[in-house]
């Protein structure tokens, strides 16, 4: 008797014919090995997953119905089990079977050369004095600093005058100021914006101003009629020059990395007092001495002080009851120091091939 | 500014070595630029802030170092033998002008020889970096350097009346400097006459006719104080800047008159031959009044978080040559006419500070404050800037600066033209971005790139009403290959379609529905026929197209350029679109193709117009457009996709007959368009 006659016979008419279960399922299993010996093709094995495991007609399905469901009830716990153990191991080799056919059809396929580029997408490159000015963004925006930007034309009363430049006193004239026929000016800072914002908010104030400046030098390496300034500020009740410091030496941290370390040096500036140039120690060469800090081991990054207090009195605050401190700097030059650009005049000429080094 | 080592020990001891010296100066606020070594001498390069001008000397900078070190100061020697009658005798001066000049001393030196001055000051002159001309000309030279108090020599002798009068110069006199130049002088100029014209521009440079020669036996000189205001308009006016003028511009010191008088002829006693009259000519009419500086003690601490001990901040004040008297709060410090630049307690106070040294206040940071305030138009930029680097475009920032001739190409209204431009390519604020872009992309081809993409987000200028706009403006740039070439793709070149794409693109988060497209009223330095803009609500948003090639040709581009500009401030006005969740569909939309012959004349916004509304109506796109074989002239071939759809049920194959048929009745009665055969 075949196969798929017994298997469609139920099983207490077999096991009076003097079949036993035990041996009808054994039976099944070598029918199944030798069937499976003979599929090689993945063609092959999807005929046999079909004819052991099919849903409707597969041989598994047929046990299922007339072995197990008719068996009486004595018997029904010992063929649950063999139906059991058949239905795991059947499934199991076919599965094997058919992962074997697949690997062995991409064993024949060529190699795919995954090494050869994809059509190019790339992402269009963020400008360097964008990237370092997002960088000095997030390091301010925690400390509770607000952004502004302020216009670039300007009056002498905001670039100059308010921030305490005596008319006649020769710092004008370091400014290198470009003017319009009207006598208004190209602002050569960020500071006339400070002016501006504490014109019209009351303290606490903590504000980022950045933005283009202009003066009037000629393009060079280190020099650009055009460029970028940020500058913070903060004036309160009860700011000093201790805050700066501390201020300061974080921000240096932050951009420059956590070994650096800052120096405050006295200098002048006609709107803060006391004024201070900030040297960072080099994040290049660890002070040992480089081209880039000319072998000081020091590079000079920003210009800060305590605001004067005859620039918060020409904006409109009591300057016995106010103080604050601001500190500026080129984004330009901390681009040049951060990414190793050497002409500044890179950032200005729109060169492709240098902009996608920021992408 | 060079300061000699062995100079500075004339004033004070110095035990530290030049490099120990120079970081505490520089950490005192005297930027040393650099030490060198030179024939045994130590010679250090200062880079002092303008308003030091009192440390921009030998004995100003050994005040810093007996300051910094707390030594004692030893002032120059001014004692000399005077002998012959009094110098008042044989020259007068007489100030007519108070403002102008506050102090004019005069010194006599009479049987004076001219003659090379002694090694040890020619020396000390040269490693200065001063050319040595004779001993007159380098005694006062080293006393500039000395004392920091500019002195001019006169010839006595040439002087009309042996007199010297300060006065405002007389519309019309002239007078020929030292270098040979003729001066024509206004009322504006404050000029050293004798009794009848101007022998010297006051506090800036002398005069030729009165100058020293090898034949001068008597001399006058000056030690003055001349307002800095009145110095610095002169060598302004002159272009005429001078060891003297930069001095004085930034402030002298009138009680250093008298001492530099006296020290010169202490030195030319020691160094003969002369005879030094007895007596200075001093004119000194209004000696200026300096206010008392208040300095509380809570304020040091209110400014610099720190308490500075009582006797430091005496100690340091005295050292630089202030006399602080105690009380109860602080201190009242007389001003000194050394340091014209302190005149307020913040002033001393960072005197204080620069002097305990920054380094010995303790870094703390403040509170948040209040909580910081939304950015303008934060996040409108931010969701633009990352469309356009998604879209590909490398962000670049270009000079704000162009020619009026281009400003008069892509602009329109007077530009902002600079007074003092740079060049004559710069002499204007660009009133577009074009320009700007347009020398970009002309850089990048002329250095061979095959695919561009810039954009720059920056800003035009122009006049308003009362002052000055500098609206927004994104502008893009293109040139070249559509997308970069690639072995899996056909190349091909960018067009109108594409930028159209990315301006739309960057527009979508904006609008809540799509732009229309404007083809009036495009800028000439488009090319015809080849730009459009996208408008919303009639208002245009932007511009976008193929540069003129004529403009393209001027600039030596021999390629389609692609430009757009998007009106950032219209744009970002409208605010960011917000999203809203319509139903999705839960079966598929169902399609139909139309394969039309269209009139040239009629566009796809004609076609999509005449379908119009229709209930189930999805969408209508154009799947093919093709114009040329088996198309006749003036006509081209449209295949259209419309697709219908219902939410929650499917569409019948008859009701999408139905829908097919309609739309092909609406193109056929409303545009006369049929289908083709």
């Amino acid at each position: 008797m075949s196969i798929e006659h017994k298997t469609g016979r139920p099983i207490d008419e077999l096991i009076r014919d003097g079949e036993d279960p035990e041996l009808l399922y054994a039976e099944l299993r070598s029918a199944f090995e030798q069937e499976r010996g003979k599929a090689s093709t993945p063609q092959q094995g999807q005929a046999l997953r079909d004819r052991w495991l099919g849903r409707r007609s597969g041989l598994l399905s047929a046990t299922n119905d007339h072995w197990l469901k008719a068996a009486p009830r004595e018997l029904k716990p010992v063929v649950g089990k063999l139906q059991n153990l058949l239905r795991r191991e059947i499934e199991a080799a076919v599965e094997a079977a058919a992962r074997a056919a697949v690997e062995e059809q991409a064993q024949a396929e060529p190699d795919l050369d995954a090494t050869l580029p994809g059509p190019e997408r790339a992402c269009g490159a963020i400008h360097p004095v964008r990237l370092a000015l997002e960088e000095v963004l997030d390091i301010f925006r925690p400390l509770g600093y607000s952004v502004a930007e302020g216009p670039e034309i300007e009056t002498f009363f905001y670039n100059f005058e308010a921030l305490n430049f005596p008319p006649d006193h020769p710092a004008v004239d370091e400014m290198d100021t470009l003017f319009l026929n009207d006598g208004a000016l190209l602002r050569t800072h960020t500071s006339p914006c400070q002016i501006r914002i504490m014109e019209s908010k009351r303290p606490p104030l903590r504000y980022v101003v950045h933005g283009k400046v202009y003066r009037n030098d000629t393009p060079d390496a280190t020099h650009s009629p055009m460029f970028h300034q940020l500058e913070m500020f903060a004036v309160d009740e009860s700011i000093t020059f201790g805050d700066l410091k501390g201020t300061l030496e974080h921000f240096v941290r932050c951009f420059f990395g956590p070994q650096t370390q800052a120096r405050f040096r006295p200098s002048f500036f006609p709107f803060t007092e006391p004024s201070a140039e900030v040297d960072i120690t080099c994040p290049f060469c660890s002070r040992s001495g480089c081209r880039i800090c000319k072998q000081t081991g020091f590079i000079e990054v920003l210009g800060c002080g305590m605001i004067d207090p005859n620039v918060l009195r020409n904006a409109g605050l009591d300057p016995q009851r106010y103080q604050g401190f601001a500190a500026g700097f080129g984004l330009d030059r901390f681009a040049m120091l951060k990414y190793n650009i050497d002409d500044i005049l890179l950032m200005y000429q729109g060169d492709a091939r240098f902009l996608r080094q920021f992408r | 500014m060079l300061i000699l080592l062995s100079w500075l020990t004339d004033f004070v001891e110095i035990r530290e070595s030049p490099r120990e010296l120079a970081d505490a100066l520089t950490m005192a606020g005297m930027a040393v630029d650099a030490v060198e070594s030179e024939a045994g001498e130590t010679v250090f390069e200062f880079d002092i802030t303008s308003n030091r001008p009192d440390a921009m000397n030998h004995f100003g900078m050994a005040r810093e170092v007996a300051a910094i070190y707390r030594r004692p100061l030893r002032a120059p020697s001014t004692a000399c033998a005077e002998s012959g009658p009094p110098a008042a005798s044989k020259a007068s001066v007489e100030i007519q002008d108070p403002d102008g000049c506050v102090r004019y001393v005069g010194r006599v030196f009479t049987d004076v020889e001219v003659r090379p001055s002694p090694d040890w000051m020619r020396r000390r002159l040269e490693l200065c970096g001063i050319r040595s001309i004779n001993n007159l000309a380098d005694l006062t030279n080293y006393v500039l350097l000395e004392i920091g108090q500019p002195t001019h020599a006169f010839d006595l002798d040439r002087l009309a009346g042996a007199a010297i009068v300060v006065r405002r110069a007389r519309n019309g006199e002239k007078l020929v400097t030292l270098d040979g130049e003729d001066r024509d002088l206004t009322g504006g100029h404050l000029a050293i006459c004798d009794a009848e014209r101007p022998v010297a521009l006051a506090g800036v440079m002398g005069g030729q006719a009165t100058e020293i020669t090898a034949e001068t036996r008597n001399v006058l000189l000056e030690a003055a104080w001349f307002r800095p205001s009145v110095i610095r308009n002169a060598a302004r006016g002159f272009k005429l800047f001078t060891e003297a003028s930069h001095r004085f511009e930034r402030g002298a010191d009138w009680n250093a008159a008298p001492q530099a008088a006296d020290r010169i002829a202490a030195l030319l006693a020691e160094t003969g031959p002369g005879q030094v009259l007895p007596g200075q000519v001093d004119c000194f009419p209004q000696p200026p009044q300096l206010s008392p500086i208040r300095l509380e003690r809570a304020d040091i601490r209110r400014h610099l978080g720190i308490q500075v001990d009582d006797a430091e901040v005496e100690g340091i004040l005295s050292a630089l040559g202030f006399e602080p008297s105690a009380d109860s709060s602080g201190w009242s410090v007389p001003a000194v006419s050394h340091r014209l630049d302190v005149e307020r307690g913040i002033d001393l106070i960072e005197e204080v500070a620069r002097i305990h040294g920054f380094a010995n206040i303790p870094a703390t940071l403040p509170a948040v404050g209040a909580a910081p305030e939304p950015t303008p138009l934060a996040s409108e930029d931010a969701r633009m800037r990352a469309a356009v680097r998604g879209l590909g475009y490398d962000e670049t920032v270009g000079f704000a600066f162009i020619s009026s001739d281009e400003a008069k190409r892509f602009g329109s209204g007077d530009p902002v033209s600079l007074r003092n431009p740079l060049s004559q390519l710069w002499d204007v604020m660009r009133n577009s971005a074009v320009p700007t872009m347009v020398r970009a992309l002309e850089w990048n081809l002329r250095r061979n790139q095959p695919f561009v993409r810039l954009a720059e987000f920056g800003r035009v200028y122009r006049r308003s009403e009362a002052s000055y706009e500098e609206p927004s403006v994104l502008t893009l740039g293109a040139s070249g290959a559509a997308r970069p070439a690639s072995w899996a793709e056909p190349a091909r070149e960018v067009g109108f379609y594409d930028v159209k794409a990315d301006v739309s693109a960057l527009l979508a988060a904006f609008l809540p529905n799509a732009p229309s497209i404007v083809t009036e009223g495009v800028p000439s330095y488009y090319r015809k026929k080849h730009a459009a803009g996208l408008a919303s609500n009639g208002e245009v948003l932007a511009w976008f197209g193929e540069l003129d090639p004529e403009l393209a040709r001027e600039r030596k581009i021999r390629q389609p350029v692609w430009v757009a500009e998007i009106f950032l401030g219209k744009v970002y006005g409208r605010g960011l679109r917000r999203p809203t969740h319509g139903k999705l569909a839960k079966v598929p939309a169902v399609s139909r193709d139309f394969s039309l012959l269209v009139p040239d004349a009629i566009d796809f916004a004609s076609i999509t117009e005449a379908v119009g509304e229709m209930p189930d109506l999805d969408s209508v796109e154009p799947v093919e457009v093709f114009r040329g074989k088996n198309v006749p002239e003036g006509s081209y071939s449209l295949l259209l996709r419309a697709w219908w759809q219902r939410l929650d049920e499917s569409l019948t194959d008859q009701e999408v007959n139905e829908f097919a048929d309609e739309l092909r009745s609406r193109l056929q009665s409303r545009l006369g368009i049929a289908l083709r055969t």
